[in-house]
């Protein structure tokens, strides 16, 4: 469960980001964000990464509530988080298994649990087979699953996908959505930042429009907002 | 409870230190030169005091009895001496030991007997601070049946000055080179994590506690301060060697000088110490804001 209670967000040079954002999503909900630049997505992702805390209001993910947190336990917070970026952030020198496998060294997984556990997700995201390859070898529709793989690696419950299909082609596109959704209804909860009109629209899930600090509309089943 | 495997941190540590060898030489070397120049002060501070020690005399002041005086007023003497302040010792030198002493030193005062011994009883007071020694001089003047006071406090003043000039021009040394390694180190561990920036991003969306992305990065000071220990200690070495071998053997025979054998566990020990405390402070400093989160 994510809840945003007139969430607002300024930063130290005045601009007002956010500007009483109220939001609530339900565990195993896939939800889109969409807006144009400057509306406030880029925002409201920092602040469930916990990397920017709010200005004022109340933002609950889980058991944690974000805005009384304590440093120390923002790591613990983001192992309930997996996400996924348009650029892949993959390291160029570690094969995909070590990519994938990297996640799960970083919160002390012990190693036979890795070798388990990393063969497995590479196969729910269709990528059995190529775990010796190194990011340069794969296409980027793959390394975007590279980068699925290692979100889903600490079996988070909350998936948050920044522009996950900006740097990859239409058809590669629909393939990373078809696995995000895959992945909802797995029962986790994703939520997809984007601007791609043509993808809200196909997979006709909950649309949150953001313009200008504000939710201008939010709709279950909608198509990509036209008031923004 | 979840483990982290030790050589996990180390190999990040290393793989670290060979993509920026340069700045890691550059460290190392600092760190190196600051611990010879550290050790070679030590030691020179150790042998002046020691040769000082040798004088022996410099916090001592020798009181002459009268010549009439008997056995029981010299006692006596001595006992009123003990009870003074800033006094550690005394020690009586009878006239027959101070003749014996002489005659020792040179063949001119064979001649003298105890019948003819010009020499009177004498006590050596070891004092312990050489500011009260105007007071403590006056005291023993004040005392019947002392007829003369020698103190060598000028003396023991200036030696005491040297040693603490030696010692501000050694503190100053070791501040202006601790703060130059620290600084060198500190830099080349922004440079590992500057390389590292996106790992470290990537570490932070999964979880990585602060120590976590830090530990290697502390290894990294740990590894650079060993390495420049070690040659520390290797360089001091050859260098004592050299010198005492020059003291014993040759030029300078009349100077004391500790065999390296009896202070190389402490010189180890404390390059060691030095060397891998400065590479934690220095990864420390420039992990300032990495371990936060």
């Amino acid at each position: 469960m994510i809840d945003f209670v007139n969430v607002k967000k300024a930063y130290p040079n005045g601009t007002m980001a956010l500007k009483g954002v109220n939001l609530h999503i339900d565990d195993g909900e896939f939800v889109f964000i969409v807006g144009h630049s400057g509306a406030g997505k880029t925002t409201l992702m920092k602040l469930l990464l916990r990397e920017e805390k709010a200005t004022s209001g109340k933002l609950i993910v889980g058991d944690y509530d974000l805005t009384n947190m304590s440093n120390l336990r923002v790591p613990h917070y983001r192992r309930e988080l997996g996400v996924v970026f348009q650029d892949f952030r993959l390291f160029p020198k570690k094969t995909v298994y070590e990519n994938v496998a990297f996640a799960m060294e970083v919160v002390g997984t012990p190693r036979k649990k890795i070798a388990r556990r990393v063969p497995a997700i590479l196969n729910t995201v269709n990528l059995a087979g190529k775990q010796d390859s190194y990011p340069h070898e794969i296409s980027g529709g793959e390394q975007q699953r590279v980068a699925l793989a290692r979100a889903l690696a600490n079996n988070p419950k909350v998936i948050i996908a920044d522009e996950p299909t900006g740097n990859i082609d239409p058809k590669m596109s629909l393939e990373i959505m078809s696995l995000l959704v895959k992945i909802n209804k797995l029962g986790k909860t994703v939520i997809v930042v984007t601007h791609e009109k043509s993808l809200v629209d196909y997979y006709k899930q909950r649309v949150v429009s953001l313009r200008d600090g504000y939710i201008v509309e939010d709709r279950v089943g909608g198509m990509f907002s036209e008031k923004i | 409870m979840k483990r982290y495997n030790i050589f996990y941190f180390i190999g990040q540590a290393i793989s670290s230190m060979c993509r920026n060898g340069v700045m890691t030489f550059a460290s190392i070397a600092v760190l190196m030169s600051l611990l010879v120049v550290i050790g070679g002060f030590t030691m020179l501070v150790v042998t002046i005091d020691k040769n000082l020690e040798q004088f022996g005399v410099l916090n001592q002041i020798v009181v002459f009895c009268d010549k009439e005086a008997s056995e029981e007023e010299i006692v006596e003497i001595g006992d009123t001496i003990k009870k003074l302040d800033n006094v550690d010792s005394v020690k009586r030198i009878t006239k027959a030991e101070g003749l014996a002493q002489m005659q020792a030193e040179s063949d001119i005062y064979d001649d003298v007997t105890e019948e003819n011994n010009p020499l009177s009883d004498s006590f050596v007071i070891t004092y312990i601070n050489n500011e009260k020694v105007p007071e403590l001089d006056y005291q023993i003047r004040q005392i019947e049946g002392i007829i003369k006071v020698n103190n060598r406090l000028d003396l023991a003043t200036t030696i005491e000055s040297l040693k603490s000039g030696v010692m501000l021009i050694f503190v100053w040394f070791l501040a202006i080179l601790g703060v130059v390694s620290v600084f060198i180190i500190i830099n080349t561990i922004k440079l590992s994590v500057f390389a590292r920036r996106n790992e470290i991003s990537i570490m932070r969306y999964v979880g990585a506690t602060g120590w976590f992305i830090s530990l290697p990065f502390v290894f990294e000071g740990v590894i650079i301060g060993l390495f420049a220990s070690a040659t520390a200690y290797l360089i001091e070495w050859y260098i004592y060697s050299y010198i005492e071998t020059a003291v014993v053997t040759e030029y300078l025979q009349m100077i004391e000088i500790i065999p390296f054998s009896e202070i190389k566990f402490i010189v180890l020990w404390g390059f060691l110490g030095i060397g891998i405390l400065t590479g934690i402070i220095g990864s420390c400093i420039s992990l300032g804001k990495y371990l936060k989160q």
